[in-house]
C-alpha cells in the first residue's frame, strides 16, 4: 500500500513544489514544478501545487504527508512555505516533517564523491554556510547551521585546502568572494542547483529515518529555521527597539540638523 | 565624502529630477528618501515611476507601508512612518525586497539605522520657499557614489534644476 507525499519550499527565490508516491521500501518522486521569481510564493505556491498534482491524476485529499523546508532562507518566504504546509497538513489531517532547506540543497549531489559547500543567501551582506561530505547516495551535514560575513566563511573554507563543489543561492551574490579565496579549489555548481528542488527535500526526509529522526509528524512540531541574528545585529536591534519605542509624534519627519 | 546638491524651482522640475534617475537605477538599488511633509518626497518618486515606465499613480504608501509598481524594473516604494520596531521590517520582507528585482524607494527609512543599506543614496529634500527645493544627496558605498554621481549629471541641463558643486559632508 502506498502513500502520496507532497513537498514544497519557499524559503529562497524558488517556488518549489514535488509530489511523490512512497511505496513498501521505495521513494518514486512522480512530478517536480519550480518557479523562479522573487516574491512569487505567496500567489503561486497553492496553484502551482494544484497544477502539478492535477498532471499526476491527483488532488489535495489524495495526499498522505507533507514536507516543508524549513530555511533557512528570506525570513518571509520560510514563514509562508512553513504556515502554508502546516495548513494543509492539519486541513488534511495528515503528518508534516520538516527539512532544512539547505540540507535539500546539497542532496542533489548525494551520488557524486564530493565535499559540497552551500552558501544561502542571509540577506544584508550575509550568508548561511553548510558543508557536506557526499557520495554513496548520502549527503552528510558537517557543520551547523549558523550566519557569518561571506569573506570570512570563504577565508575558513580555503584554509581546508581541499576542493569544494559551492552551491547556493548566496552565490548569485558572493560567487566571487569564494572562488578568489578558494582559486583552483572551487568548482561551482549549475544555477539550476542553487536553489531547492523537491527531490532534494524527498532524499533529505528519507535519510531522517536512519539520522537523528523525523520527529512526532505533528504539524505543531515542525518549527521554521529563521535568522539567528548575530550578536551585533541583535545589539542594534535593542538599542533602536529603545530608540524608537513609539512614532515621532509631530506627524512629520525629522527635520533637525544632526 | 561629497554631499551632493541639486536646487529645483518648482514641483515640476523636482519631478524631473526623479525622473533622471530612471535610466541609471538597476535592480537592488535602493533611495532613502527623507524631508518634510510637503517638500515632494512624493512628486520625486512620481518623476521616477512615471520614468520607468509605470502607467499607475502613485500615491504615499503611507497607510499600505509598501506599494508595488511594475515598470522597466518593478518599484518598490516603502514608507515605513507606520513601523514601531526594527524588527518589523522582517515581517515586510524588507532586505529580501530591496536585495530583489527592482529599485527601492524608501521614505521615512532613515528611522532605523539598520533600514538603511550599506549601498544606496541617501536624499533629503529641504524646503527653501514656497515653490523652490534643494535635494541632497548623501551617497553610501560605492554603489551610492556612482548613482550619486550620475544623477546628478544627469539631471544638471534639466528647465528649473541647478546641480550644485557639491560640498564636504559629514
Amino acid at each position: 500500500m502506498s502513500q502520496i507525499l507532497l513537498a514544497l519550499d519557499t524559503a529562497t527565490e524558488r517556488t518549489t513544489v514535488g509530489v511523490a508516491r512512497l511505496g513498501q521500501d521505495e521513494l518514486d518522486v512522480l512530478g517536480t514544478a519550480v518557479v523562479d521569481a522573487p516574491r512569487a510564493a505567496m500567489s503561486r505556491l497553492l496553484p502551482m501545487t494544484e497544477t502539478l498534482l492535477a498532471t499526476e491524476h491527483l488532488t489535495i485529499a489524495d495526499v498522505d504527508g507533507v514536507i516543508v523546508g524549513r530555511g533557512p532562507g528570506s525570513f518571509t518566504g520560510v514563514r509562508i512555505g512553513v504556515a502554508t504546509a502546516k495548513g494543509l497538513a492539519h486541513g488534511l489531517s495528515c503528518p508534516l516533517w520538516g527539512v532544512s532547506t539547505l540540507d535539500a540543497v546539497a542532496w542533489t549531489f548525494a551520488y557524486n564523491e564530493v565535499t559540497v559547500a552551500v552558501v544561502g543567501d542571509a540577506m544584508r551582506g550575509e550568508v548561511y554556510p553548510a558543508l557536506y561530505r557526499c557520495g554513496g547516495g548520502k549527503a552528510e551535514r558537517l557543520t551547523p547551521d549558523r550566519v557569518a560575513k561571506p569573506a570570512d566563511v570563504a577565508a575558513a573554507w580555503a584554509e581546508l585546502g581541499q576542493p569544494l563543489v559551492l552551491t547556493g543561492n548566496g552565490l548569485r551574490k558572493y560567487a566571487e568572494v569564494f572562488t578568489d579565496a578558494l582559486g583552483d579549489d572551487a568548482m561551482i555548481a549549475d544555477e539550476d542547483l542553487w536553489a531547492p528542488w523537491a527531490n532534494g527535500l524527498f532524499a533529505g526526509w528519507l535519510a531522517q529515518l536512519s539520522g537523528e529522526g523525523r520527529g512526532s509528524g505533528d504539524p505543531a512540531d515542525v518549527l521554521p529555521i529563521y535568522t539567528r541574528l548575530s550578536d551585533a545585529e541583535e545589539n542594534e536591534r535593542i538599542r533602536e527597539g529603545l530608540a524608537f519605542a513609539s512614532p515621532p509624534e509631530s506627524g512629520v519627519s525629522g527635520g533637525e540638523p544632526a | 565624502m561629497t554631499l551632493y546638491t541639486i536646487a529645483t524651482s518648482d514641483e515640476a522640475a523636482t519631478q524631473a529630477v526623479g525622473g533622471a534617475l530612471a535610466p541609471l537605477v538597476a535592480p537592488g538599488d535602493v533611495v532613502v528618501l527623507t524631508g518634510d511633509l510637503g517638500a515632494g518626497k512624493t512628486q520625486l518618486t512620481k518623476g521616477l515611476a512615471s520614468a520607468l515606465g509605470v502607467a499607475e499613480p502613485v500615491t504615499s504608501p503611507t497607510f499600505n507601508i509598501l506599494l508595488v509598481h511594475e515598470g522597466r524594473i518593478p518599484l518598490y516604494h516603502f514608507d515605513l512612518y507606520r513601523l514601531t520596531h526594527a524588527e518589523e521590517l522582517e515581517d515586510l520582507d524588507y532586505w529580501g525586497t530591496l536585495e530583489a528585482d527592482g529599485v527601492s524607494v524608501v521614505e521615512w527609512g532613515d528611522r532605523f539605522a539598520a533600514a538603511v543599506p550599506e549601498q544606496c543614496v541617501v536624499v533629503r529634500i529641504n524646503i527653501t520657499g514656497d515653490d523652490t527645493r534643494l535635494i541632497e544627496i548623501e551617497p553610501r558605498g560605492a554603489r551610492g557614489e556612482e548613482l550619486a554621481e550620475a544623477w546628478c549629471a544627469a539631471s544638471a541641463g534639466l528647465p528649473g534644476v541647478n546641480v550644485g558643486s557639491g560640498g564636504e559632508g559629514q
